[in-house]
């Protein structure tokens, strides 16, 4: 049959007092939506006397366990927001971490600079002065120095220009 | 000149944000009824329910200063509550146990009480048997004659869901009481 009533016209009709005409010639004339509509509204009334049957707590108690707990939470987070930021709230030791930093990074830097060079591939007859190294460490160019030029040179070629050398200190001297 | 129950409201959660602990007493005393209803409606039991509604409330004082005020502070509260219990109910799904104890006589005089009580356990069980929310959507409707608007705004239907949810509701009841054998609503 057409014209049944939808759910939301039930409920309309359980809960208004007044039905609409429309809907009061409908349920008269079907017997079908009458029959649906006079159990759910029995089941509609034996829900509300269920009302009465939801036990009450200790209200007093009730609200003093939550506040309790808000207080606890409370002190937890701050406590773990000290943990996280006690420096800041204990300056003596802030200020004593501070100064051991600056001194432990202003060494560290102090002595990384004035580590000597590393040794050359190739080995030496005489030991790198101390103006070499520096030199190496401010010019790391690709740049060939003299002391290059004496390391390339021939077993035989290092021993003539060598003793070249020590003739020429020789006479030096006499000149004076 | 008295103040608008939202009015209250905000000046309730203003003054709690400022640290004013009687306002936590006075927001309590507003609401703390009406949740703990709620949550008993979800898992009909005494201490579940209260332990539910502190819960919600613990949950809703440490997000107060995230409350917008688009919607009024019942509904706020409301929404976190249904929310609550239906998570809660979803992850504690269980049968439920019917333990009935009789011992001894009882005389003629209290035979019709417990009949009445009996007759209305029935029908507790059977409201039972509805899902959850539903049910919830209907007791909050019926008992706590909240407004169809209300109701919507919190659990975020439309007010036509809403409508058609207490219908479904009480046609699955007036099935069941017409033919008990239904193990289960909707089954």
């Amino acid at each position: 049959m057409f014209g049944h009533l939808k759910a939301e016209d039930f409920i309309n009709l359980i809960e208004s007092a007044e039905l609409p005409a429309k809907h009061r010639s409908h349920i008269e004339t079907c017997a079908e939506c009458r029959s649906t509509w006079e159990s759910m509204r029995s089941v509609h009334a034996e829900v509300e006397a269920l009302e009465t049957d939801v036990p009450e707590p200790d209200w007093v108690q009730f609200r003093s366990s939550i506040r309790d707990e808000l207080f606890s939470r409370s002190i937890q987070r701050q406590t773990a927001v000290r943990r996280w930021t006690g420096w800041a709230i204990r300056p003596a030791f802030a200020w004593a971490l501070s100064i051991v930093l600056a001194v432990g990074l202003t060494t560290a830097g102090l002595l990384w600079r004035t580590e000597p060079p590393p040794q050359p591939s190739t080995p030496t007859s005489e030991p790198a002065g101390p103006e070499e190294a520096s030199l190496d460490f401010i010019d790391a160019g690709p740049q060939p120095s003299l002391f290059d030029g004496i390391v390339a040179l021939g077993d035989e070629e290092r021993e003539r220009f060598l003793a070249m050398l020590e003739a020429e200190q020789k006479e030096a001297p006499d000149q004076k | 000149m008295t103040l608008g129950n939202s009015d209250a409201d905000a000046e309730l959660v203003e003054r709690y944000l400022a640290g004013d602990m009687t306002a936590f007493d006075e927001l309590m005393i507003r609401y703390e009824r009406q949740i703990y209803r709620v949550c008993y409606r979800f898992v009909e039991n005494r201490e579940d329910a209260m332990d539910l509604a502190q819960e919600v409330f613990i949950k809703a004082f440490e997000h107060l200063g995230t409350f917008r005020r688009e919607s009024s502070l019942k509904t706020w509260l409301y929404r976190i509550a249904m929310n609550h219990c239906i998570n809660h109910v979803k992850k504690n799904v269980r049968e439920f146990v019917e333990v009935t104890e009789t011992t001894g006589r009882v005389d003629a005089s209290v035979h019709s009480q417990i009949e009445d009580r009996e007759q209305r356990e029935h029908f507790r069980r059977l409201v039972k048997q509805l899902p959850p929310k539903q049910k919830a959507i209907l007791e909050m409707r019926i008992n706590d004659q909240l407004s169809y608007e209300e109701i919507a705004k919190m659990s975020g239907r439309s007010v036509s869901t809403i409508k058609a949810s207490v219908f479904f509701a009480l046609d699955k009841l007036r099935k069941l009481v017409k033919d008990p054998s239904l193990k289960k609503a909707g089954s």
